[in-house]
């Protein structure tokens, strides 16, 4: 067995398209998805807000202050002259303008008099643009001010003037701590990565090591050595499982090395909380429950692989087996699944689910005895399965 | 020596609405069963090479594959030196040298990572594998390649190298399933070359070919498969007195067809 594990594992180091998705692939993911994303995001949303904002103001006569405040922030916005009837939609999808502020004639600051003022404003609101909260950071001024001057004609007090903007205020009490919050947002994101990983890593070796073998034509002479078929089986199952774990290992190594460089490098901070909230135990935790989640994986596609009359047969069945993995861990992604009761017991949820409670710092670590129990017994199952398939002269002769 | 006697191998069809028209109107074919191998016998002593004949899909490879333990008869026996390959495949496997019609290659080992691989599944030492990968290269001229990945060989280097995988073990039996298919007259004269080595260091060699003229050169015992059952078995000296020497005349006498049934069977 361990004669086959070993020379199944030199050709697999001498396969370029293993190490990409074994070691290349899991050791760039995470800083393009955190690093990246955020880089692109935050240059967007940078630029959103630097850029100099064409616009016009219609009836600008009956707010002069307000229209002057526009014109005095020039390194904001830039007012182009339009005629009163213009097709303003047309001029800002022709980006001719940013925006078009339209200011009724009844604009004055005695609104107990003259109702609410309804300001129309024409944007393109498709992209990400700041026109809105920029347009909102000067009218808001005059907002207040025309508050103050209604108030005070009421004559009433701060308490009264806060009861009648707010009669009624909920006062959250956040009883989850920054750990709990980015652990529900981002815990149930990171299993359906590293799972993917974890089984894009052991694909390559396996479609090689059975699909591959009958392709070549060395499945036959294989069999006729005098090797016990179980052991042919477990040398080979071993091989993709060790490239299975090695891609876990390096996901979550990365996954951690890559959030505290990103962390401390780029400034992200919430990265860096998150990282600092995760321990060294979690992330050991994480990698133990990924053994039988790979163990899982590798004799599902080995049986596949042996199964297939071709490499390309064998990679289509196991691109339906990613859809077959996804399932589980969207089901932790939908809200109200928790790891309790049943799906302490239903693999690779339950792994799913884990890494969420782990990443949230709320795990029953009770729990893991359900999740090795039940993992580890449909793992030792299926490479049963993958001995009894390997022995079928009907999947290896097909 | 080997004693094959009365093997039979029937396949389930997978699909038997995708059989071809020929293949619906195969005798052997039973509802979804395909019986590949009905009735096959020969034998082949110390010392022996029997050419192992029959037209495309007479049940040659299915046999080959029984004997070599890849595949289960139904029923019959196989036999190599006392032992029941069917009772003991393991202690079989080691007595055999097979090369199968394939000649696969593990593409990313060189030629003699390929060869060193299945001795150490033998169970031989390493030393005894470099002095027999040596002993080998010489034999069949593969020096010039024997550290090259596989990936890059010739048809002609990749069945030097497969044959030498195949007896890396020093077998008692060697079996060649069409050791000459596709390789140039260079190639397939270095593997005569090889086959007659065995035949004079007293190890018995069935081989299954479709070049009667290697039959001719190499043979001394001719068995016939036709339909799955063993049609001729005997010395080569019988086989081509059936039509005065003239060995592809033989060959048809033993399928019972003249060269007019030849042409209709195309």
């Amino acid at each position: 067995m361990w004669l086959i594990f070993k020379k199944e594992f030199k050709e697999l180091l001498r396969d370029r398209k293993t190490i990409i998705f074994m070691i290349v692939l899991p050791l760039l993911l995470f800083p393009l998805i955190f690093g990246v994303a955020m880089f692109f995001m935050n240059s967007a949303a940078e630029k959103a807000e630097n850029v100099v904002l064409k616009y016009a103001i219609v009836g600008e006569q009956y707010a002069p202050d307000m229209s002057q405040q526009f014109a005095n922030e020039t390194d904001k916005f830039t007012m182009v002259d339009i005629q009163g009837e213009a097709d303003y939609a047309k001029l800002i999808k022709d980006e001719t303008l940013d925006f078009v502020l339209v200011i009724p004639e009844t604009f004055n600051n005695e609104v107990l008099t003259s109702g609410q003022h309804k300001l129309q404003l024409y944007l393109n609101d498709a992209g990400l643009n700041k026109v809105l909260g920029r347009v909102s950071e000067i009218v808001d001024v005059y907002t207040d001010e025309f508050q103050k001057t209604a108030f005070a004609n009421l004559g009433l007090n701060e308490s009264q003037q806060q009861a009648l903007l707010s009669p009624i205020v909920i006062e959250k009490e956040n009883i989850a701590d920054d750990r709990e919050v980015w652990g529900e947002r981002l815990g149930g994101l990171l299993p359906y990565f590293i799972f993917i990983l974890c089984l894009q890593g052991a694909m390559a070796p396996a479609s090689d090591l059975g699909a591959g073998e009958k392709e070549r034509g060395t499945l036959e002479t294989l069999l006729i050595s005098p090797m016990e078929r179980y052991k042919l089986v477990l040398g080979k199952f071993f091989t993709i499982g060790v490239a299975g774990l090695i891609t876990a290992l390096i996901t979550v190594s990365s996954m951690a090395i890559w959030g505290i460089v990103l962390s401390q490098g780029l400034a992200i901070e919430f990265v860096a909380e998150v990282m600092a909230m995760i321990g060294i135990i979690d992330f050991v935790l994480i990698f133990l429950m990924l053994i039988p989640v790979v163990a899982i994986f590798a004799a599902v596609l080995l049986s596949l692989s042996i199964y297939a009359r071709s490499f390309k047969e064998a990679q289509s069945y196991m691109g339906a087996l990613v859809m077959v993995v996804v399932f589980p861990v969207l089901i932790a992604m939908m809200p109200g699944v928790k790891l309790e009761g049943g799906w302490i017991w239903v693999p690779l949820t339950n792994v799913a689910l884990a890494m969420k409670e782990l990443f949230k710092g709320t795990m029953d670590y009770f729990a893991l005895f359900g999740i090795f129990t039940s993992t580890v017994a449909i793992a030792a199952a299926l490479i049963a399965f993958c001995v009894y398939w390997f022995n079928k002269e009907k999947v290896l002769f097909r | 020596m080997i004693d094959i006697s009365s093997l039979a191998k029937r396949f389930e069809v997978e699909n038997p609405k995708k059989l071809s028209e020929q293949e619906k109107k195969d005798p052997r074919l039973k509802g979804r069963y395909f019986q590949s191998v009905k009735d096959v016998s020969f034998s082949c002593g110390q010392g022996e090479v029997l050419g192992l004949l029959g037209p495309n899909g007479a049940g040659k490879t299915t046999t080959l594959r029984m004997l070599s333990t890849a595949l289960k008869p139904d029923s019959g026996t196989v036999v190599i030196d006392g032992e029941d390959v069917l009772a003991n495949p393991i202690i079989a496997r080691k007595k055999i040298g097979f090369l199968s019609s394939s000649t696969g290659l593990y593409g990313r080992l060189t030629g003699r990572e390929n060869i060193a691989y299945f001795g150490e599944l033998h169970g031989i030492t390493k030393s005894i594998i470099s002095a027999r990968i040596e002993e080998m290269a010489d034999l069949l001229d593969m020096q010039s390649f024997l550290d090259r990945r596989a990936e890059n060989f010739s048809s002609g280097m990749k069945q030097k190298t497969a044959i030498a995988r195949a007896v890396i073990h020093e077998p008692s039996l060697v079996v060649l399933d069409e050791p000459t298919t596709g390789l140039d007259i260079m190639a397939t004269s270095t593997v005569m070359d090889f086959i007659q080595r065995l035949k004079d260091k007293g190890t018995p060699v069935i081989f299954s070919t479709h070049h009667l003229d290697e039959v001719q050169m190499l043979c001394d015992r001719v068995t016939v498969i036709n339909q799955g059952e063993s049609v001729f078995n005997d010395s080569l000296a019988a086989f081509s007195a059936l039509s005065d020497g003239q060995m592809h005349k033989s060959f048809l006498h033993t399928l019972k067809m003249n060269t007019a049934e030849v042409g209709q069977c195309g």
